[in-house]
């Protein structure tokens, strides 16, 4: 094995590390008792724990690598992927996360049965099938490549060895073990990330003759490389106008509209409300934090290259400027908590897309097959297999990925191809009523098509060029989202206009122009908007077995709340997070004030202990 | 440094990014989903605008602070 790098202790921390998530994870294996619980988490959680678990599962192992080999080769400009995600935030708030949360779609594929066919379901569960376990593979491939320098155990069988750690507490948690995994793994990327900075500044402080470390960073860098976009069309590889299209077009939509694992985690949210400051809380905050956190290896590197000479080696491959850069500023042990958090990484985004997979399998496969028959405890067993199932086929993958130049060119291949047909399926559909379901499967088959003819004749791409320059034998990159995105929604376009609308489709609450009106649709009854208090209350068993929840006539009216609103009600202990909770209904009031009664069920559901009090809100 | 590393790029983000945010804005406004009488709701106009202003702000600053650096 050449190259090895890391002490014992390094080693020792790694796998300390991998043992401390697995247990903590498959402790959370309890509160998966349905398949509901399973995917979205019992749809209870608060908005902050969203969003830190959220954290986790946007940055992925392959970030450090990439993001760090951007940095080092063009300095600030790598923050570009994380900075331009803004421009669609109001129609996914207002407009996508009501539809789905409302409309109670398990999955992104039953949107495209409801709004479309079946046809147009399968087809859209293949590709994202396909895009998911593709995501994971890559993610395998990328924690295996760092821990094969650190350990000397062959790749495959690394590979293998992470698939098996994240199984074992995927296997028995479901979604609520993800977020709670992902909870500590976030704090951890983010700690970590940062930590490299604070051990890079005080790295330059002793070897530099600058005032400060600060001062070394910021002056050993040139002007160019602290411009936060890159030169507009040049180079082919990292221009701006190419990763525009790409990343802020194509990749944001991909990401808030179609990225199932990300749309489970807002489906667990509380309410929309909860869900929708998640996602602003995130791309205002939580993303241009992510940029530093897994870009600042390369631009220590690039600033210790600049002003220590020979510190870093002069052939160093930009791919290897993470490991290096840590190596080179962390002491042994501390290297090791980077590469942990480098595992952090990996785990949390594929345990979310492993669910993510295993509840399409379930919601798009095995339902619709089995016309919904099975037992609940039935899917929940089928889901957890199935989510072994995706992780061998994954590793499986994991060859065909190792075949490209880089991460980053088998990254970028991915996006390209599956996202553009899903994203302009899902928008038009979304913002487009006249949108019909033979225009729909038209744009995936036949705009796929394009897309093929498009990578093997790229002078079909040149009109959308932007003057990028095209490389010869490898075509153009990112710019070639544009071509995609056009000649999808183009084929989208024509056959709309060319097949007629079904008169007999039903597009109540699937389309932005139902938004108003599907709160009235999910709780089966005119919405209660009047505001009310939020109240205390302890509980008390009732033997009703219907799922109502009754509280005193006063404690409803200090809530604005009527007989037949919906309520959600969690442990007063704030975080918890929504851990302990459960939505109902109200039932028929009582006299008795501070006092709720709640059934056997729910309290198992709910998990509420002892003396502790609840609090209580109408949601509508 | 040249228009096409600095204020290009600036441009173009802001303005076709700020014709996806325009449209998205009138669509959820014209379509009630964002109704401006509900106080629940007001809040989230000012949010979604200032996200798209501070991250106007963000990337002007750094521009300025790189043009203004040795």
């Amino acid at each position: 094995m050449e190259n090895i790098v890391g002490t014992n202790l390094d080693r020792i921390v790694i796998l300390a590390y991998f043992a401390l998530v697995m247990g903590f994870g498959a402790y959370f294996g309890k509160y998966s008792k349905t398949t509901s619980d399973y995917f979205f988490g019992g749809r209870r959680f608060a908005w902050w724990l969203i969003t830190i678990s959220i954290v986790a599962t946007g940055i992925g192992s392959h970030s450090f690598v990439k993001y760090s080999t951007k940095a080092f080769q063009y300095g600030f400009s790598s923050t570009m992927t994380y900075m331009n995600d803004w421009f669609f935030m109001p129609l996914f708030l207002f407009g996508w996360l009501p539809i789905i949360y409302y409309m109670k779609l398990g999955s992104i594929p039953e949107y495209f049965e409801k709004r479309f066919s079946r046809e147009a379901r399968y087809i859209a569960t293949f590709m994202i099938l396909l895009y998911m376990i593709g995501y994971i593979a890559i993610q395998f491939l990328t924690l295996a490549t760092a821990l094969y320098k650190i350990y000397g155990i062959p790749l495959m069988l690394t590979v293998v060895l992470i698939a098996i750690a994240t199984t074992i507490y995927m296997h028995f948690g479901g979604q609520t073990s993800v977020i709670f995994t992902d909870l500590i793994q976030g704090f951890i990327l983010i700690f970590a990330g940062l930590l490299i900075f604070i051990l890079g500044i005080n790295y330059l402080s002793e070897n530099t003759i600058f005032e400060s470390g600060l001062s070394a960073f910021w002056q050993s860098l040139s002007p160019l490389e602290k411009l936060p976009l890159a030169h507009f069309n040049h180079p082919p590889d990292f221009n701006f106008v190419g990763i525009f299209w790409q990343d802020g077009i194509a990749g944001s939509i991909g990401f808030l509209f179609l990225n199932q694992g990300l749309i489970m985690r807002f489906m667990a949210a509380k309410s929309v409300n909860e869900g929708r400051k998640a996602a602003a809380f995130n791309v205002l905050f939580i993303l241009p934090i992510s940029a530093i956190v897994v870009s600042n290896a390369g631009w220590i590197g690039k600033a210790i290259y600049n002003s220590v000479p020979g510190a870093l080696s002069e052939n160093i491959a930009p791919n290897d400027v993470f490991v290096a850069v840590a190596n080179l500023i962390a002491s042994p042990g501390v290297f090791g908590f980077i590469i942990a958090a480098l595992c952090a990484a990996l785990m949390s985004t594929s345990d979310t897309l492993v669910n993510a997979s295993s509840s399409v399998i379930i919601n798009d496969i095995y339902r619709p097959l089995t016309k919904n028959k099975s037992s609940d405890e039935q899917q929940l067993k089928l889901a957890r297999l199935s989510s072994i199932g995706v992780k061998v086929i994954a590793v499986l993958l994991v060859p065909f990925f190792n075949s490209f130049d880089s991460i980053y060119e088998a990254h970028g291949w991915f996006h390209s191809t599956f996202t553009p047909p899903l994203v302009v399926g899902v928008f038009m559909g979304i913002f487009w009523k006249r949108f019909t379901s033979t225009a729909v499967i038209a744009t995936f088959l036949l705009g796929a098509f394009l897309m093929i003819l498009g990578q093997f004749y790229p002078v079909l791409i040149s009109p959308f060029s932007h003057g990028i320059e095209l490389r010869p034998g490898r075509g153009y990159s990112y710019i070639g989202a544009l071509y995609n995105i056009f000649v999808c929604a183009g084929v989208g376009v024509i056959f709309t206009f060319f097949t007629k609308p079904d008169k007999n489709k039903n597009l109540d609450g699937l389309t932005v122009f139902d938004a108003h009106k599907l709160k009235d649709m999910f709780k089966g009854s005119k919405a209660n908007e009047t505001e009310g208090e939020k109240v205390e209350v302890q509980w008390k068993i009732d033997s009703n077995k219907k799922d109502v929840i009754r509280f005193s006539k006063n404690d409803m009216d200090r809530m604005s709340a009527k007989k037949g609103d919906l309520v959600y009600m969690q442990d007063s202990r704030w975080w918890y997070g929504g851990l302990k909770s459960i939505h109902s209904v109200f039932g028929k009031p009582h006299n008795e004030d501070g006092i709720v009664y709640i059934n056997d069920k729910q309290l198992d559901s709910g998990l509420f202990v002892d003396n502790f009090p609840l609090l209580a809100e109408k949601e509508m | 440094m040249s228009f096409e590393q600095t204020w290009l790029p600036f441009i173009y983000l802001y303005g076709v990014g700020g014709i996806a945010f325009g449209i998205g804005m009138f669509l959820i406004f014209k379509t009630n989903a964002l109704r401006v009488n509900y106080n629940k709701h007001k809040n989230w106009i000012w949010i979604l605008f200032y996200g798209y202003f501070f991250y106007v702000s963000i990337h002007a600053l750094f521009i300025f602070l790189a043009m203004g650096s040795k």
